[in-house]
């Protein structure tokens, strides 16, 4: 039993170092950002101060960033809302077989893989045969959703794998309609599901570049613009603290989910009987998130 | 149904349209309906192109290997060394969550670990494991090697990780109990109920990073290119025809490693 507990010792030192080899250039950017004004990209740190998020704020860039920022952030709602709804009526349609089910699944899967620098070279050409301009509301948000879908497909087929179909079948002996069954009945069962969808749909779009790269028609987005600010010009400092807020946005939002989702929990649980089921649910949404 | 439309739509028809082009005529604004072959035919010619295609094909493996060694420890740590399902679901999430972050970013940021004044030739210096700072760290094949293992390797530790937990825990004590000493159980019972993940895995991470194009431009600085990066230079010089037909062989040489990968193990059966 001693070796057991060694290996489950040297695996838990080699998760921590895993930890710092994810989060330490992250946390590097985040300290650098906070240079001192003479201060230059990487270390020694020259004095500690706000310059460069105050010229993050207030800057020359100020402006375009905001508006880069604001675009992205409406486009990644609109983005998480489609996703939420579609991978809804997709998931439904797997809770029985139905004809084309495995190709449809494929095309997903598809989804998954195909590099976005292929989705969104042909998207721009496939629009410019169409002759029709692309844009961030029309075309860009096709191939966002495209990213998100996938994932939040496989979010809501793990709801329905712990969903009994019993509970549907009362309310309807009870005599409530379907609409009034989905709103009453399944909609308070699965909307953490939706939540973990729309989750998805949404940093996935506030974080893309590939697929958005050939599509934005003039409107730029706020990763667009900071690829722009890497590769057109000289990289200071205040593309850390932009860095990091935005890594900051991405993360607030998983936060917000989590909390939520614990707090649901916490309630259900005094509800002894579905405590488990609920955690299972949880459970199974963490596991098959990544699939 | 409204999604299977959104995916033809969005998906299918412009992949299939990439195929197209690939066949047809440049002009000065795009491309015409003409049917040529002379796409495939400069292609052909082209030795940077194949150079190319062979180095971030090879590339891709590299990441893929370094990721099933580095990754697989992290996935059996979660998986069968945490025992209590909460804080497994806790680690699990605090690992997951740079999926969450923007991998451009996730990109810059190496920058400042990277340079010759960098965070690692300074610590590699206060070490004295060198004297003089590395100029190989930044905008090299190794600078861009390493970012994308740390931007992909959640792509392997994750599908393995689903898989390892599922391993009903009696059937280790089973094991042990019959006499087998770890390496046996690690073999017997591990090793085959992680397959189907390490395949998956290993998909992920190859297709993602064969397509890969921002980070080798922002690690690689210009000095390191990709297919991907190809692809998008024959973009930005609007030819179109050419970016279409060397995507082409892009997605042909993914499938190359995709059927390999499948090869090591017989998915549909393990699933």
């Amino acid at each position: 039993m001693t070796r057991g507990r060694w290996t489950k010792r040297i695996l838990a030192a080699y998760f921590v170092v895993f930890l710092l080899f994810l989060y330490g250039p992250m946390l590097v950017m985040a300290v650098l950002s906070f240079q001192g004004p003479q201060g230059g990209i990487s270390f020694p740190m020259r004095g500690v101060s706000l310059h460069w998020w105050e010229a993050l704020v207030n800057g020359p860039r100020a402006d375009t960033i905001r508006e880069t920022a604001g675009r992205s952030l409406r486009l990644g709602l609109l983005s998480g809302a489609i996703v939420a709804v579609l991978a809804l009526t997709l998931s439904m349609g797997y809770r029985r077989r139905f004809r084309g089910d495995n190709g449809l699944f494929y095309l997903i899967m598809l989804a998954l893989m195909t590099p976005g620098i292929l989705l969104s070279l042909g998207t721009a050409l496939y629009w410019q045969f169409l002759e029709e301009p692309t844009s961030l509301w029309r075309t860009a948000i096709g191939t966002h959703v495209v990213w998100g879908l996938p994932f939040g497909f496989l979010v809501m087929v793990a709801v329905w794998n712990r969903y009994s179909n019993a509970v549907e079948e009362a309310s309807r002996d009870l005599g409530a309609g379907a609409i009034r069954t989905f709103r009453e009945v399944t909609l308070p069962l699965i909307w953490t599901g939706l939540l973990g969808a729309f989750l998805f749909g949404f940093t996935l779009s506030w974080n893309d570049y590939d697929r958005t790269a050939l599509l934005a028609g003039g409107e730029n987005t706020l990763p667009l613009q900071i690829f722009a600010l890497t590769i057109g010009s000289v990289i200071r400092p205040d593309l850390y603290a932009l860095g990091t807020a935005t890594t900051l946005v991405s993360l607030i939002a998983v936060g917000i989910f989590l909390v939520v989702a614990a707090l649901i929990l916490r309630r259900r649980r005094a509800a002894p009987a579905t405590a488990d089921e609920e955690f299972g649910i949880l459970e199974s949404e963490v596991v098959q998130a990544e699939r | 149904m409204p999604g299977s439309a959104w995916l033809i739509f969005f998906l299918l028809a412009p992949v299939l349209f990439i195929i197209l082009v690939s066949f047809w005529t440049r002009t000065i604004s795009g491309f015409d309906e003409v049917w040529t072959l002379d796409n495939y035919r400069a292609l052909f010619d082209s030795n940077v192109y194949w150079s190319q295609l062979w180095s971030s094909f090879w590339h891709s493996l590299v990441v893929v290997a370094a990721s099933l060694v580095l990754g697989f420890p992290v996935a059996y740590f979660l998986a069968i060394s945490v025992t209590s399902l909460r804080n497994q679901i806790a680690l699990f999430i605090i690992a997951l969550a740079p999926f969450w972050t923007s991998y451009l970013i996730r990109a810059v940021a190496w920058v400042p670990m990277m340079g010759r004044e960098g965070a690692l030739n300074t610590i590699l210096q206060k070490l004295r494991l060198i004297d003089q700072p590395l100029d190989i760290l930044l905008f090299s094949d190794f600078a861009v090697t390493l970012a994308m293992l740390q931007l992909y390797i959640l792509f392997m530790v994750a599908p393995i990780f689903f898989m390892l937990a599922q391993i009903d825990r009696s059937s280790l004590e089973a094991a042990r109990d019959l006499g087998a000493n770890s390496f046996q159980s690690f073999r017997e019972v591990i090793l085959p109920q992680s397959m189907p993940g390490i395949v998956i895995g290993s998909i992920f991470v190859f297709v993602l990073t064969m397509g890969e194009f921002g980070t080798v431009r922002i690690i690689g600085g210009g000095q390191v290119s990709s297919v991907g990066t190809i692809v998008s230079n024959q973009v930005v010089s609007v030819q179109f025809p050419q970016a279409a037909a060397s995507a082409v062989f892009l997605v042909l040489a993914m499938m190359v490693g995709v059927f390999l990968l499948l090869r090591v193990s017989n998915l549909r059966e393990e699933l």
